[in-house]
């Protein structure tokens, strides 16, 4: 396919002649770094959800969504049929509940958003723009906390509006239930951020799709198998700090510090560990991952 | 006004062992500028340089002014970049792909829309662009790396190998893409290539490097001038007119059925002439020879290729 000749203006048409003008400069507004960045941060987020890509990869995260939030839904949809029926799920159980959905999630789009920019070495193109390698970090941490948001926030709204929506007088049980907003909406940003910036830093680290989604699915799954194990075979000392070994333990017991009461089966009552400590756990987690992702784009050569 | 690049003293080692620029000095003005070498002369690493993606060891490069190591985001605003290894993402479309580039150089997304849509145009890229870009041929995958480095308007163009992996009618193409881009744009241009031919095409200005050194920088009109050469192409009798050539006062070889004939000027072409009328031979064909630059690198660079 040769380039057309610019040459040949007018093109005469049906409707009219098209006239090419040839090339134009831009000399409208140039916006700095900080829309660099924020352009990457909801290109990332889109990708998260395969927006703007094919069907097929659509498929894996909204697939993941509606397995968040089906059993929501549910529980919504059985305590409207049978009133008074107590519902298995909860504001405070919820997201423990859903902890192989968020791994699942991470595993399958965390190495989306950065393995493909290394593989097919498109971050030499975005280095080559006015962007820092920090930037770029921070907008793809930022881009997959915000999609885990989404994920674990979904079910909660179900479950928030389905409450509201099968009692009798909405306007009271809104009144009753807007006191849960803070569960609502904390819940999944306690859940987000550790758990993004620990997916992408393993993701990070290889161009390799599948090696980064077999290593996330492990970190998560084998953290979680052996911190329950250890806490069931032990007694003292260990079996109380064990559960921590799992990154959703320390978000659980985050979540029952700063918003209710803790999830029976989570491990963080049993362990009777000071609620702090799982906060201070949870943070770690996000702010080590974090750095690690950094560190790893400012090291990688372009 | 400074130069649009400058270069001091410039070095750039990788380990103790390989340098890659050595003690590089260069002023180069607007144009299109061909920056040949072979595979390994640094022509890469210049080119990283210069949007400070890497760091030099030693020395100092500025470009429009701005200092590559303390201005380095600043520069790559005003800068397009056509990386010499593939860069595109398989399942984004030409045009989603190209607009994100451009929002990540500052265009506003409206901007970065209509801009898309001018340079693909530009480019000669159509319906396609909105398949993904896993399934274009290699010609399509370069014009789509010259539109992402040209969306922003960018004041220097950086290219490297454009034409790298393109068969020859797909080289044609892209030279005179990027000889347009260069001239009609005015987009002050550097084309590095290993392939002396295609700046010889699309080039007004050369800079010749080999193992990081500087070997030559002029206009490509210079070269062609001084190297001028008269090919005299004849039945029989090369080595008799050669050698009355050389007694007439000029450099002359035999060369098969040729005598080439150095000519600074005009003078050499009555003489041969003469010559040939006197020596009673009969002439096939008489063309100026231009040497190729290969010359260049034959006769001042090194002729073991680099590393």
């Amino acid at each position: 396919m040769a380039p057309r000749d610019p040459a040949v203006a007018p093109r005469e048409s049906a409707t009219g002649a098209i006239y090419d003008l040839g090339y134009r400069g831009y000399t409208g507004e140039r916006l700095g770094r900080r829309a660099a960045v924020l352009a990457l941060f909801s290109a990332s987020l889109r990708a998260a959800f395969g927006l703007g890509r094919s069907g097929k990869a659509k498929l894996v995260p909204w697939g993941i969504t509606l397995i968040a939030i089906v059993p929501a839904a549910v529980a919504a949809a059985v305590s409207a049929i049978v009133p008074g029926g107590a519902s298995p799920f909860n504001y405070d159980n919820y997201l423990w509940d859903m902890q192989i959905v968020f791994a699942l999630f991470l595993a399958a789009q965390a190495p989306e958003l950065v393995s493909s920019d290394q593989r097919h070495h498109v971050l030499s193109l975005y280095f080559s723009h006015a962007l820092l390698r920090s930037d770029y970090a921070l907008a793809k941490l930022s881009a997959l906390a915000a999609a885990l948001f989404v994920l674990a926030v979904a079910p909660m709204l179900v479950l928030f509006f389905g409450s509201v929506l099968v009692s009798a007088d909405l306007m009271a049980a809104l009144g009753d239930q807007v006191g849960n907003l803070a569960q609502v909406l904390g819940a999944p940003i306690i859940y987000a951020i550790p758990l993004s910036a620990l997916g992408l830093a393993i993701a990070a680290w290889t161009p390799r799709r599948a090696y980064a989604t077999g290593a996330i699915i492990a970190v998560f799954i084998v953290t979680a198998a052996v911190g329950a194990i250890l806490a069931e075979a032990t007694t003292g000392n260990v079996s109380r700090w064990a559960p921590l070994i799992s990154p959703f333990v320390a978000l659980d017991g985050t979540r029952d510090w700063l918003l209710g009461a803790s999830v029976a089966d989570s491990g963080v009552a049993a362990s009777r560990l000071p609620l702090p400590v799982f906060g201070l756990e949870a943070a770690a987690i996000a702010l080590i991952a974090g750095a690690a992702v950094v560190w790893r784009y400012r090291r990688m050569a372009a | 006004m400074s130069a649009l690049i400058a270069t001091r003293a410039l070095t750039k080692r990788y380990g103790s062992h390989v340098t890659a620029l050595d003690d590089l000095t260069l002023d180069v003005e607007p144009g299109i500028i061909g920056l040949v070498g072979a595979n390994g002369a640094g022509k890469s690493t210049l080119l990283k340089i210069l949007l400070g993606l890497l760091g030099p060891t030693s020395g100092s490069a500025t470009v429009m002014g701005m200092d590559v190591v303390s201005d380095g985001a600043q520069i790559r605003q005003l800068v397009g970049y056509l990386p010499e290894h593939d860069c595109l993402p398989p399942d984004v479309s030409a045009t989603d792909f190209v607009s994100h580039m451009g929002r990540l150089s500052g265009l506003p997304a409206a901007a970065a829309r209509e801009r898309t849509a001018e340079v693909l145009r530009h480019v000669g890229l159509y319906e396609e662009r909105y398949r993904p870009i896993g399934g274009y041929s290699t010609g399509m995958k370069q014009r789509v790396k010259l539109a992402q480095a040209i969306v922003h308007d960018p004041k220097l163009l950086l290219l490297d190998e454009p034409t790298n992996g393109l068969d020859p009618a797909g080289r044609d193409e892209m030279l005179d893409l990027v000889h347009r881009t260069g001239t009609e744009f005015g987009i002050a241009t550097v084309v590095a290539s290993h392939l002396l031919g295609e700046i010889e095409r699309v080039c007004s200005f050369l800079l010749a490097i080999d193992a990081g050194k500087l070997l030559r920088a002029a206009p490509i009109s210079s070269f062609i001038e001084h190297t001028g050469t008269l090919g005299v192409e004849l039945e029989d009798g090369a080595d008799l007119l050669a050698a009355r050539l050389v007694a007439a006062g000029l450099d002359a070889r035999a060369d098969g059925r040729s005598v080439l004939v150095d000519c600074p000027d005009e003078r050499p072409y009555d003489v041969v002439r003469d010559a040939i009328d006197d020596l009673g031979l009969s002439l096939t064909r008489l063309e100026q020879r231009r040497h190729r630059l290969e010359d260049l690198f034959r006769t001042e660079g090194r002729t073991d290729g680099a590393a």
